[in-house]
Formats: structure tokens, sequence, C-alpha cells
């Protein structure tokens, strides 16, 4: 019966053994004494302790001292110096008395289970932080994406829409003088038609120019929102926007932002498109310069003490001085596929902050744009021929 | 019955359906003029029409939309599109699914003649 007995408790799966409450154990079952490569005498009184783990010791001896039932996770050291972890439950054997008089104990081995389950944890917190990180990278993309988007849809859109709308009464002008010109030739002369086609030609021609008028009111002050810019922070935004676009034209792009620059009264989103009109324009114009760098020259200077000035030097292609003037006359383009709208639209909002923009041939290659904006006047102090508010707004009348 | 081939003109802008029927009639069409595709699928005109003047873009049904709409119908008009949007990118695009030109407002009636001649060759 012992022998059958003692067979069987061989055979659970699992560590099995007895101890006394203080801790001293009696028996270990032989896949114990295979597992921890201890013998039965090795393992004796206090000889298991050596195969537990020694931060989860205190949780055995804790239990043994109980007096009730108690379970436990700890790690078991293999014969071969290997942890495991264990699961570990046991129950009190009382005697006659009521007292604890042994505890009998299973340890099974949950090592597996806790590596897939730490796995696990592990695999969904990477997940986690992996979508986190995804989801915040497109987050900031879509964000400057929308900013580039918003700002360059702001003129580009614009410029399309203008032009469609200009695109329809030319249409219709060109459409009837044709239709005139033919109604005239014929033999005999319709003279009748050719008048009522010169009458739409008028009319189209009409609405062509309320187009223009509805593009001045657009950027007519009253439109625009009045907040402190300061065109150092306003050109760095731009270019950060800007940056994949330059690089892939392989344009070198340099600044030279003054310290200490006052800032400027204004909208600062419409003086960005302005500064992105201008960066885009010389990068297009050096897109057929391959003997030279492409390099763009970004510089903000404070202008006689009461102008801040911004100037983008490049060295593209460059004007013939006679188109100098021209190239902010609305729809003139020396662009394929150009509208002829951007430096006409940056000059009605330069002038709206009662700037003034401009461009000059450089020594060298390449065209220098730049534009100036009185400082803002709060936080100058007025000195000796300093330029007051009122000397402002009295220019801004005149101009 | 008028034996001139019939050009038909779908565009929401009212100078260019004013305009442009006028100018047709002294090269020598017949010209009709219609300001949505909708008003023109629902005319007896589709099947009498040689040639189709068509806008890109119009509120409701598109120019493309038409254009498919035709195909599915089995009406094989020639069609020359008209857009005052100069997109470079639209234009191959067209061309690419059957349209015989597409010319950007402005045009010349030089252009508007060629592309007219090639419609009606086809």
């Amino acid at each position: 019966m012992k022998n059958e007995l003692s067979s069987v408790v061989d055979a659970l799966p699992g560590l099995v053994w007895t101890a006394l409450p203080d801790g001293q154990v009696e028996f270990v079952s032989r896949q114990w004494r295979e597992y921890t490569g201890l013998s039965l005498q090795d393992s004796c009184g206090d000889g298991w302790q050596m195969a537990i783990h020694q931060e989860d010791l205190f949780q055995l001896l804790e239990g043994l001292r109980s007096s009730v039932s108690f379970e436990a996770e700890v790690r078991i050291r293999r014969f071969d110096g290997e942890f495991r972890w264990f699961a570990v439950r046991a129950n009190p054997i009382t005697g006659e008395s009521g007292a604890v008089v042994r505890y009998c104990g299973l340890n099974w081995d949950i090592e597996d289970r806790r590596r897939r389950e730490k796995k696990n944890v592990e695999d969904a917190l990477r997940r986690s932080a992996a979508e986190r990180r995804h989801s915040e990278e497109a987050l900031d993309k879509a964000r400057s994406e929308l900013a580039h988007v918003t700002r360059v849809m702001s003129l580009g859109a614009l410029t399309a829409s203008i032009a469609h709308e200009v695109n329809q009464p030319l249409s219709g002008i060109i459409t009837n003088a044709s239709t005139c010109m033919r109604m005239l030739d014929a033999d005999p002369p319709n003279v009748d038609g050719a008048r009522e086609t010169a009458r739409r030609t008028i009319r189209d021609g009409h609405r062509a120019a309320d187009v223009i008028t509805r593009l001045r009111a657009l950027f007519s002050k009253k439109d625009g929102t009045s907040e402190l810019v300061d065109l150092n922070q306003a050109t760095r935004e731009v270019i950060a926007l800007s940056r994949r676009e330059l690089e892939r034209n392989r344009v070198i792009l340099r600044t030279q932002l003054a310290d200490n620059l006052p800032r400027v009264t204004g909208d600062r989103v419409q003086l960005q498109q302005v500064i992105l009109n201008l960066l885009r324009n010389s990068s297009d114009a050096m897109s057929a310069v391959n003997d030279r760098p492409r390099e763009l020259v970004f510089k903000t200077e404070l202008e006689d003490g009461d102008h801040v000035r911004l100037s983008v030097r490049d060295t593209g292609k460059g004007f013939d001085p006679q188109t100098m003037d021209r190239l902010f006359h609305a729809f003139y383009t020396t662009k394929d596929g150009g509208m002829g709208m951007g430096l006409s639209v940056s000059r009605s909002i330069i002038e709206n902050h009662q700037g003034r923009l401009w461009a000059t041939a450089n020594d060298g290659p390449g065209v220098t744009f730049m534009f100036t904006i009185p400082r803002n006047v709060e936080t100058h102090e007025v000195s000796p021929g300093g330029i007051s508010v009122k000397d402002q707004k009295s220019i801004a009348r005149n101009s | 019955m008028s034996t001139r081939p019939l050009i038909s003109v779908v565009d929401d802008d009212e100078s260019v359906r004013e305009s442009l029927p006028d100018l047709l009639k002294e090269f020598g069409f017949d010209a009709q003029s219609f300001s949505s595709a909708e008003e023109f699928l629902a005319s007896d005109s589709v099947s009498q029409t040689s040639c189709l003047l068509l806008d890109v873009a119009m509120p409701g049904m598109t120019g493309p939309d038409l254009q498919r709409e035709l195909t599915i119908r089995r009406q094989e008009i020639p069609i020359v599109f008209i857009t005052a949007h100069r997109d470079e990118l639209v234009r191959p695009r067209l061309l690419a699914q059957g349209a015989v030109e597409c010319l950007f407002k402005p045009f010349t009636e030089t252009d508007l003649l060629a592309a007219l001649n090639t419609a009606l060759r086809v």
C-alpha cells in the first residue's frame, strides 16, 4: 500500500512535498528530486530552501506559518541552475487537537504559461506603442500637410478660381468679337447681328473687370486679421513647410535672419502666403539652372529704423529689366502653366500692409525679391524723426 | 430639314451659351445650346447632334459624366471639351477617354474650327 501510494505520488504531474508548519520539509516526491537535482536527504529540513529563489522564499515560509491553505508563485532552481516559475498550492493537515500538523503541497511548472503571457503583454504594449507612434506620425504629417495645403491652396485655389472667373468672360469676349467680325465681313454685312455681339463683348468685358474688383476687395484691409507678426518666425514656418519641395528641386537654402527684429502688424497667414509665393517663384526660376548652385537666401533686416525688410535672393534665370515692372501685373507669367496671379496678389497683400514689394536684378545671376513693411509702432519708442501711428495712416492714405 | 451638321453646346455659363451658337452659325453649322447635361439628355437633339461642345465642370452632371452616359447609351457623338480651368493634367485624361479635343477658355476661333473639323471627320 505504501509503495502503491508512493508510486501514485511520484506519478502526479508536479512536485509533491510535505512540511511541518515551521518550514521543515519531511518528504519530497521523485519529480522534485529529479527537477532540483536534490536528494531526499538534501531537501529535507531547511535543505529545500536552497532551490527556491531568494526573493520568493518568504511567500512559502509565511504560507506554512499561516495555518490555512495557501497559494504562491515562486521560482524554483532546476538541477542545471535555471530558475523556472512554479505555482504552489498547499493544504494544511490538522491533528486531533485542531492544530496544523503538517502541510501537503503541489508545485507545477508555469514558466511557459508566464512566458506566453509576458510575451502577449509585451506584444500588446509594443503594438499599442507602435500604433500610437504611427498615429502620431500620421497626425503630424496630416497637420503639416494641412497647414501646407491651406496656405498653398489659399493662393493656388484662389488663383485658379480667379482664372476660371476671368476666363469665362474672356471666352465670351473672344467668341463674340469673332462672330462680330464675321458678320461685318459678310456680304451684305449683318450690321444688326454685329451690333448685338459687340454689345455682348462690352458686357463680358465688364464682367471680367468685376472679377478684378472683387479680387481687390478680397485683400482689402478690413478683411485681414491684425496681429503682431514676427517675420523671422513666419519665414521659418514657411521654410519648414517647403523643405521637402526645396530638397526635391535641389535648392540650397540659407537664412540670414536679423536678431531682435521688430514685429510688424498684419495678417500672418497673408504675409506667409507672400513669403511662400516668393519662395516658390525663386525655386521655380532655378529649376533649369544646372551650371551653378541653386541657391536661395532669405534675409530679414531692420531698414531705416522704422521698416522691416525681407528679401529672397535666387540664382535663377533672372529677368529682362524691361519685364521687371510687368512681373507684378495680373496674368503676366513666365512659367508654363502659371496663372500670373501670385506676384500681383502678393503685391496687393503687401500694399495693404502699408508696405512695398519689388524686385531687382542681382549683380550675378538671378533676382532678389523684397518687401518692406513698417515695424509695429506700439512697441516703438517715438524718437525725434520716428514714425508715429498718425504718420503711418497718412502714408497709407496717400499711397 | 437642314442638312447642316448640328453642334450642341452644353455649358452652365450663360455668356458661352449666348455667344458660341452665333459663331457656330457663322461657321455654317446648326447650333443649339443647353445649360446642363441633364437638359441635353432630355432633349431630342441627342440623336441629331454631330458634335458636342461640352463644358467640363458643371453643377450636377459634369462633362465627363455626360460622356460616360452617352457611351452607355451607345450614342457615339464626337466630343470637344471646353473648360475655363486651365489644368494640363485634365486634358490628356479627357483625350484618353475618347474626347476629340479639349480647349481651354478663352480659345480662338481657329482652334475651335480645327477641333470641329477633326470631330466631324471622325
